[in-house]
């Protein structure tokens, strides 16, 4: 079994209700994350597949509570790292990419420069040199005139593109050892979907990158990942290779899952 | 409830300010109280409030009268009184009309859209180009004083604000999903808008009314305070402030004070209302 | 099935003004023919306009040009309040559950309203009616004191159905009705979908972006780029064997969750042309693998190329 990355054991909390209730929503979430591999994890809307993957960055929202558990990254227990600790750790070491790519981007700032400062942060190095660095993984993801394109606002990307900014800024500009990405393609039509997919194999392919894709859609999964988790309301029913969870799925809810997803029949 | 894990946000924004229950609480409590006060009035007050010549005039604050007596001996208490039912009342009915009429204006206006909207908006901006107590100033002296022309010109002065917020709140909601279906459901345009969409509206329209409410009383308060309002004798809270001033300079700071303190705690009320439903009201907050 | 058709849409076109005094094509000539008891799925990615056909088609937006016979009768003329009559013929079905039930009607509300204001019932009629609708779509009378907010995503879609459903139309409208909700519950709503439709043979205009669904669902599709339809067909064959460049590329971009399912993709440059003052050519006019140059010259018709199939492309037909 190769090293894990990303270790989550039991991870569990809710959300305090204005009346004061406690509403469990994650009982005990564990899952890994190989060294060099992409794993999806997958559930439908509230099955805490995201506010796990938040609170791997600290950035889940302030109502939940946690009431255990432990993320390790490298061995190290995030939940324990203060702010500035983490502060160390995203971005250089863990970033993100998420759904809405063009409300994640500033939007009173070129897109150029905006990879340049986040490069500058984590690389130093002068203005112009960062630019170029900006242009150049824009040029890395497809985007064509990444010269032009570099001066542009994010109003004036699609969102296809826009997300494709963001890719190049969390992998090529942040160069972390472990990418999340929380439905990166959702809300985008298929033919732009399936690029950027691609896009994002390929990027973790020659980087080595580890990758954890968070996603409802199980068919973006059997074609990019090697791993699967799926998550439902607040539990890991199943963890295994993409192969097995397809081929020979054990849990009730992942076969379910499965034929809910496969509509048509094989051709 | 069901907690949404998905979108954190909406989760941290459910969370209600307790801050705004404690507004609503004062603020329907002190317009109670006025208006409980106001319908004692009809009643009971402790002395007749226009008679003069009860006390011997400026007596300070003591047991027979609680708040003094005025420059001509009239009971302050009983005239504050029966000051209640001017100013709360006349800020009540105006405040009706304006919303009634600008509410349904403004919906027209939003779900038609088109030239209706152009024309009634262009009106709308040209007359708010206006300050509205300067306004309601420049017809009262025109008109002349009374109660139903400073009504009519309160109201009048409302309007804008209503059509305004009734059209802005019609006009998002016109292409909601619910108003396309309840077409389909057989509805006609005009039922469209009022039963359906402007029903949805309340909760802003009911906390901008509290607002435009206070503003009502202070402005027929400071129509009285410049002689402008209900003639000299009527017992209106910006009248006897007014009649209060000279007073003030000699000592005798109750005349003018307690009318002020009157004004004070019946717009502060309205306001505190007013903002405790804007925020209570806030539809990405709402659940029944 | 051979029949007078249903609903026939015909050079339908729709043109927004903004600003500058230019035009935005959203839909731009398209012809559509449903038949009693039969689904055409009208499928398209964001921009191709397939929801503004939708809207025009009841007049919820005015179309610009063309028109729309229902039975035979022509609605585009109606005046607005004699719309009523037409919306007990079509009815529709709306993308967002939550967005289409107005958040102060109880259930019971909403399933009665299009009774009252259609059909002039009785009260005892209409409240045994409302009954009947809520166990057509597996609801219980139970549900219908409740509000909307008190309704999960399938319920609420499920009674947006009966709703479209309460005052017996011929043809329903179905604009995304499972694309906001979660894959388990989206299978449920289909097969929801389809057992209505045999039982009350209604014939569905299905507008979609998945295609799973339209193979699942779809007698006919008609696939919409960018205002106009580029290809049309019954789905097997469709399916088996597109031709128009457009449909290989959206077919073939499509994930399949299955294990070991290898595509190979037809890929088009860029992204979707601006609909604002378009030239008169083809729209896949710079995205194109096939392109050639009078492609760019003229726009191509729908070319007949039998067995009910159209293309919008002189280069495939040949």
């Amino acid at each position: 079994m190769s090293e894990a990355l990303l270790e989550i054991e039991d991870y569990r909390g809710g959300f305090r209700t204005e009346t004061g209730d406690f509403v469990p929503v994650l009982h005990g979430v564990s899952y890994r994350l190989k060294v060099g591999v992409m794993t999806a994890v997958v559930g439908e809307s509230g099955s805490g597949k995201s506010l796990v993957a938040l609170s791997v960055l600290g950035i889940q929202p302030p109502a939940f509570e946690r009431t255990g558990g432990r993320i390790l990254f490298r061995g190290t227990d995030l939940l324990g790292l203060d702010e500035k600790g983490l502060r160390a750790i995203r971005g250089a070491e863990i970033s993100m990419v998420f759904q809405d790519a063009r409300a994640a981007l500033n939007p009173v700032f070129t897109v150029g420069r905006q990879l340049a400062d986040v490069w500058q942060l984590h690389h130093g190095g002068g203005r112009k040199a960062a630019m170029g660095q900006a242009i150049e993984a824009l040029r890395r993801v497809s985007i064509p005139e990444p010269e032009r394109r570099a001066r542009q606002y994010p109003h004036e990307f699609s969102g296809g593109m826009a997300q494709r900014a963001m890719i190049a800024m969390a992998s090529l500009i942040c160069q972390p050892a472990l990418l999340i990405l929380d439905e990166p393609t959702t809300g985008l039509d298929v033919t732009i979907q399936s690029d950027i997919m691609e896009l994002i194999v390929e990027l973790s392919r020659t980087r080595g990158l580890t990758t954890c894709l968070i996603t409802h859609d199980l068919g973006v999964v059997a074609e990019t990942c090697q791993e699967v988790v799926v998550m439902n309301a607040g539990r890991v029913v199943e963890t295994g290779s993409a192969e097995a969870i397809f081929t020979t799925p054990r849990d009730l809810y992942t076969q379910r899952l499965l034929s809910a997803s496969q509509l048509v029949e094989a051709a | 409830m069901t907690v949404v894990l998905d979108s954190p946000k909406a989760v941290a924004r459910r969370r209600r300010k307790p801050r705004s229950w404690w507004a609503l609480r004062i603020g329907i409590g002190l317009l109670a109280f006025y208006a409980a006060v106001a319908l004692i009035s009809f009643g009971w007050t402790p002395y007749d409030p226009l008679t003069p010549g009860i006390g011997d005039g400026y007596d300070a604050p003591s047991w027979a009268f609680p708040l003094g007596t005025d420059r001509l001996g009239s009971d302050m208490l009983s005239r504050l009184m029966v000051g209640t039912r001017y100013d709360l009342g006349i800020a009540f009915v105006a405040v009706l009309i304006s919303l009634t009429v600008g509410t349904t204006l403004g919906t027209l206006a939003g779900y038609q859209g088109g030239a209706l909207d152009t024309v009634v908006m262009r009106g709308v901006e040209i007359f708010q180009a206006f300050p509205g107590l300067l306004f309601a100033m420049l017809v009262v002296q025109a008109v002349g004083a009374g109660i139903v022309n400073v009504i009519l010109v309160l109201s009048f002065v409302g309007i804008p604000d209503y059509l305004r917020l009734a059209r802005a709140e019609i006009h998002a909601k016109r292409d909601w999903q619910y108003a396309e279906a309840a077409r389909l459901a057989g509805n006609l345009p005009w039922r469209v808008a009022f039963r359906h969409l402007l029903p949805n509206s309340v909760g802003p329209l009911l906390a901008f009314t509290s607002i435009n409410a206070a503003f009502a009383a202070l402005v027929t308060a400071s129509l009285g305070f410049l002689g402008l309002g209900l003639g000299p004798n009527v017992p209106e809270w910006g009248n006897m402030i007014a009649r209060g001033q000279d007073g003030v300079m000699t000592g005798q700071w109750w005349v003018s004070f307690f009318p002020g303190l009157a004004i004070l705690g019946l717009t502060g009320g309205l306001y505190l209302l007013g903002d405790a439903l804007s925020d209570l009201t806030d539809p990405r907050r709402r659940g029944r | 099935m051979l029949g007078q058709p249903l609903l026939q849409v015909r050079e339908l076109s729709k043109v927004f003004p903004v600003e500058g005094g230019r035009k935005l094509v959203a839909v731009d000539g398209v012809d559509l023919e449903i038949v009693a008891g039969e689904t055409l799925a009208l499928v398209g990615e964001s921009g191709s306009g397939k929801s503004t056909v939708a809207r025009c088609i009841v007049r919820l937006i005015e179309p610009s040009g063309g028109d729309v016979v229902i039975r035979e009768e022509s609605i585009l003329r109606l005046q607005p309040s004699r719309l009523a009559g037409v919306y007990r013929k079509i009815q529709m079905v709306f993308q967002d559950p939550n967005a289409s039930l107005n958040p102060r009607m109880s259930v019971r509300q909403v399933l009665d309203e299009p009774l009252k204001l259609h059909l002039y019932l009785l009260k005892s009629e209409r409240a045994a009616r409302v009954k009947e609708l809520i166990e057509m779509v597996g609801l219980t009378a139970a549900h219908l004191d409740r509000y909307p907010h008190e309704l999960s995503g399938g319920q609420r879609q499920r009674v947006g159905i009966a709703r479209a459903i309460a005052v017996s139309p011929d043809i329903v409208i179905l604009d995304e009705p499972t694309s906001s909700l979660d894959v388990s519950v989206r299978g449920q709503i289909l097969d929801l979908l389809l057992d209505l439709q045999e039982r009350l043979h209604l014939a569905y205009l299905f507008i979609t972006h998945d295609l799973q669904v339209v193979q699942h669902v779809a007698d006919r599709v008609a696939v919409m780029y960018l205002g106009g339809i580029v290809e049309t067909g019954p789905t097997r064959d469709l399916f088996a064997d597109p031709r128009h460049p457009y449909t290989r590329a959206l077919l073939s971009a499509a994930p399949v969750a299955r294990w070991g399912v290898k595509r190979t993709r037809t890929r088009l440059a860029g992204e979707i042309a601006s609909a604002i003052d378009p030239p008169d050519a083809c729209r896949l006019v710079g995205r194109c693998p096939l392109a050639r140059p009078a492609c760019a010259s003229a726009k191509p018709p729908l070319l007949d190329i039998g067995a009910g199939r159209a293309v919008a492309c002189p280069v495939v037909v040949g």
